[in-house]
């Protein structure tokens, strides 16, 4: 081909190009609004004929088993109390099947720091690092796979099969007339049950939401379901202080209940604020709705093996211990630092603790509260470090014992760990979380208010019910 | 002492029209793009409407001083923007363009807050004013393209394409309409947003046809399948409408919603008052004409409501239910195809 050729080629090509465009133009100016409708409709009905022609259906088949579960499941009458029954079954399981295995692995992981203190005594080495490694980081990492470990072997696989099954479109079925009250999308519900296991998920599995508006709702109000990182601080406190006031036998039937009702708090919360936020700064209409409710599946076991146990345990115990070990070290460094003839961790908690006393708790949590931004697994593990500093030398391998710790010791009530749970649910979301709301939404602005809402949320709302405590405490002299 | 200053410092600051902060948001504002833009669209929209724009309609529309109007006009024909001609200002072809090109992503603005998010009616406009200045013709392109090309925004007006070409549709007065003879909406004029208010609070959207029952100076009467509705005279003048075709285009049968617990139907169409995503999620889900439906689901609180079609299991609410129109199947037909 010569260049003349090549040249004239191209120039027919590019006015052939103008001309369909200028066609295609012209086409669109003609067509009406109701030709996607068309194409939708012959694409249907394409699909049915070659159906008919190759996929044979068994008459008798109507999903029987599926409609007699899904009259119970989503029944008006009982509907949501067999709901709330499942959520304190899997908490009831959770909390009576992990205490013994959290005390094993506790004893064994302390008496392996002992004997690690006790190499580093024969070593001959310094004794701040035999503590800044044993009595800070080992004894923080201890703790957060002694009380983690257990409740999430065990909550993860069976949350993981509710997932499997296809319970919890039901359960979005179920409570999307709240949501549509609150302004908010129903799906917002299979968002929160993801939050359940991390927030940080939760946030992300908020993509399902269509609407911008109902989907920044979700985002910022997510943390109001308490995520993995929390359960260990709730399950010790339901454990200590409600299933303490009980007797044994109905002990952990009540602490399920006790996380049963953080559980709906925190789902009240979430519609109030979705519902205020709907009315003010993201004011609108609630958008449309559609939600499939796939046939309930017999759940694969493997699957749910892997995902439960590497996909959420594994990972969540990681990040908790790659979070623990800086923790476990600041914390010991802030008791070991001295100034005035206090420690850090003293002149820090003093500081923070008429702050704390005024919303029921003290300056010592607040402070682990702060160090636990990172990551919440480790506020329990925190706050013991903390009050125990790294002078004494005691093993908390049994939950008497640390019991002793914060009754006894430090002073802790019912009124403390009502605060602290309360405190637990409605805090500000850990870093990850908020950085993911950043990803998400690509707003600092959005990102600081889901940082600062849920904390002043809490405040408020602790500083209520802990001056409510006092005065009716004083009154009755107690 | 301190008092004094600090108030008179603020003052100098502060005082309405004539403190240093206005002044500054003033001049920033004579600069923006904003206040160009503006000034085009108004230009844009009285040459269509064969009204001469003059400095005082201008300042009007803006809500400044004349002074300050004068400025932003002087500097518009630097831009080489407009002509200020004996007959007033005239847009130059330059001028022409950039007018149409806001005018094109306003209302691809308003179809894409209509259609996709849940912003409330009576709010589009102002959103879609705020957005218009923030996007390049190339994002203008993309918006365009992404959303099928449609020609019309929500209150019917027409969408410019890329080239400024308009689709414009011949429409009369709703009040200029013989009564008794069906109409279809064709148009609605979102401004001024109190009587904007008063359709949208009738739930009339372009796409319904009417009837006209009755017609007296004081009230307009008029008739859609469902229910009828009373609009004063000055309210209804800003509705447009043309000659319904003959074929129907609202889809005949009842709403999903009438249909009874276990009863089955078929799907006759979608309403309307259905667009953009919501429309098209319930035609990925096969909610098209001949589908069957059955009811099978209450929620607890009564809503919503699970529906099998084609086989799925789906819940919507009773808003989105509403819009799908469909027929009842005769008895023996129910068992046919499930």
């Amino acid at each position: 081909m010569t260049g003349n050729e090549i040249v004239s080629e191209t120039s027919t090509k590019a006015t052939a190009g103008e001309d369909i465009l200028g066609r295609v133009e012209e086409m669109q100016r003609g067509l009406d609004g109701s030709y996607r409708d068309e194409i939708v409709e012959a694409i249907y009905l394409d699909a049915e004929a070659i159906t008919r022609k190759v996929v044979r259906t068994d008459e008798t088949a109507s999903y029987p088993w599926d409609q007699k579960l899904d009259r119970i499941v989503t029944s008006r009458i009982w509907g949501l109390p067999f709901m709330a029954l499942l959520l304190g079954v899997v908490f009831w399981i959770t909390i009576s099947g992990a205490n013994v295995p959290s005390s094993m692995l506790a004893e064994g992981l302390f008496w392996l720091g002992a004997r690690g203190v006790e190499l580093f005594e024969w070593l001959g080495m310094p004794w701040w690092v035999t503590g800044f490694i044993w009595h800070g980081v080992y004894r923080g990492l201890a703790w957060v796979i002694a009380v983690m470990l257990p409740p999430m072997a065990i909550f993860f696989p069976i949350f993981t099969i509710l997932e499997d099954l296809g319970y919890l479109p039901r359960v979005a079925f179920n409570v999307d007339a709240l949501f549509k009250k609150a302004g908010a999308h129903g799906k917002q519900a299979l968002t929160m049950s993801m939050g359940l296991g991390c927030n940080a998920a939760g946030v992300v599995a908020c993509r399902v939401i269509d609407s911008p508006r109902e989907r920044l709702i979700a985002i910022l109000t997510n943390n109001f379901m308490p995520c993995n990182g929390r359960w260990p601080t709730l399950i010790i406190l339901a454990t200590l202080f409600v299933a303490a006031a009980f007797p044994p036998a109905f002990a952990a039937m009540a602490a399920a209940g006790s996380l049963v009702l953080i559980v709906l708090i925190g789902a009240a919360t979430t519609l109030l604020v979705s519902a205020v936020l709907s009315r003010s700064f993201l004011r609108g209409e609630a958008s449309s709705f559609t939600l499939e409710l796939p046939p309930y599946r017999r759940p694969s076991i493997l699957r749910v093996l892997y995902t439960s146990l590497i996909d959420r345990t594994i990972f969540v115990l990681w990040r908790a211990v790659v979070m623990a070990v800086p923790a476990g070290g600041v914390i010991w460094l802030l008791s070991n630092i001295h100034a005035g003839g206090q420690s850090l961790t003293v002149w820090v908690s003093q500081w923070l603790e008429p702050v704390g006393r005024a919303i029921g708790l003290d300056g010592v949590i607040l402070l682990a509260y702060i160090i636990a931004i990172p990551a919440n697994e480790i506020v329990v593990p925190t706050i013991i470090m903390a009050y125990t500093g790294a002078g004494m030398m005691i093993e908390l391998d049994t939950m008497a014992e640390l019991q002793h710790l914060l009754v006894n010791q430090q002073g802790w009530t019912l009124l403390t760990a009502v605060c602290l749970m309360l405190f637990s649910l409605l805090h500000n979301p850990c870093s990850t979380t908020m950085w993911t709301v950043y990803r998400e939404t690509r707003s600092v602005k959005w990102t600081v208010v889901s940082g600062l809402m849920p904390l002043a949320i809490a405040f408020l709302l602790l500083f209520i019910v802990a001056q409510t405590a006092y005065w009716i405490m004083g009154l009755t002299g107690w | 002492m301190t008092g004094i200053i600090v108030l008179i410092l603020a003052g100098a600051l502060f005082v309405p029209q004539y403190g240093l902060f206005w002044r500054i948001r003033r001049r920033r504002w004579l600069h923006s793009r904003q206040a160009v833009e503006d000034a085009l669209a108004h230009l844009h929209q009285f040459q269509h409407d064969g009204r001469p724009a003059s400095v005082e309609s201008l300042s009007n529309t803006l809500g400044t001083s004349t002074k300050h109007t004068l400025v932003l006009v002087n500097r518009m024909a630097q831009l080489d923007l407009v002509v200020v001609t004996g007959q007033g200002m005239r847009l130059t072809a330059v001028g022409h363009r950039w007018a149409l090109q806001i005018v094109r992503a306003h209302r691809l603005f308003e179809r894409y807050l209509a259609d996709e998010t849940s912003v409330p009616r009576e709010e589009i406009h102002a959103r879609a004013h705020r957005l218009e200045h923030t996007v390049t013709e190339a994002q203008v392109d993309k918006m365009d393209a992404d959303m099928g090309h449609p020609a019309f925004d929500p209150q019917g007006d027409p969408i410019p394409n890329a080239s400024g070409d308009m689709k414009e549709i011949e429409s009369q007065k709703l009040v200029d309409w013989p009564a008794g003879v069906p109409a279809l909406i064709v148009h609605i004029e979102d401004e001024p947003p109190e009587v904007y208010a008063q359709i949208i609070a009738e739930d009339l959207h372009p796409g319904m046809v009417i009837t006209i029952v009755d017609m007296s100076p004081v009230r307009v009467v008029i008739g859609t399948p469902d229910a009828e509705h009373v609009l004063a005279p000055v309210v209804a003048a800003n509705v447009s409408v043309r000659e319904a075709p003959t074929e129907d285009t609202e889809p005949a049968g009842v709403p999903l919603t009438t249909l009874a617990h276990g009863e089955a139907g078929r799907v006759v169409g979608l309403a309307p008052a259905c667009q953009g995503l919501t429309r098209r999620r319930f035609q990925d889900l096969g909610l098209t004409p001949g589908a069957r439906v059955e009811r099978v689901m209450q929620s607890a609180f009564s809503d919503p409501t699970a529906y099998r079609v084609r086989n799925t299991m789906i819940a919507l609410r009773r808003e989105q239910s509403d819009l799908i129109r469909i027929e009842r199947a005769p008895r023996n037909e129910q068992e046919i195809d499930a």
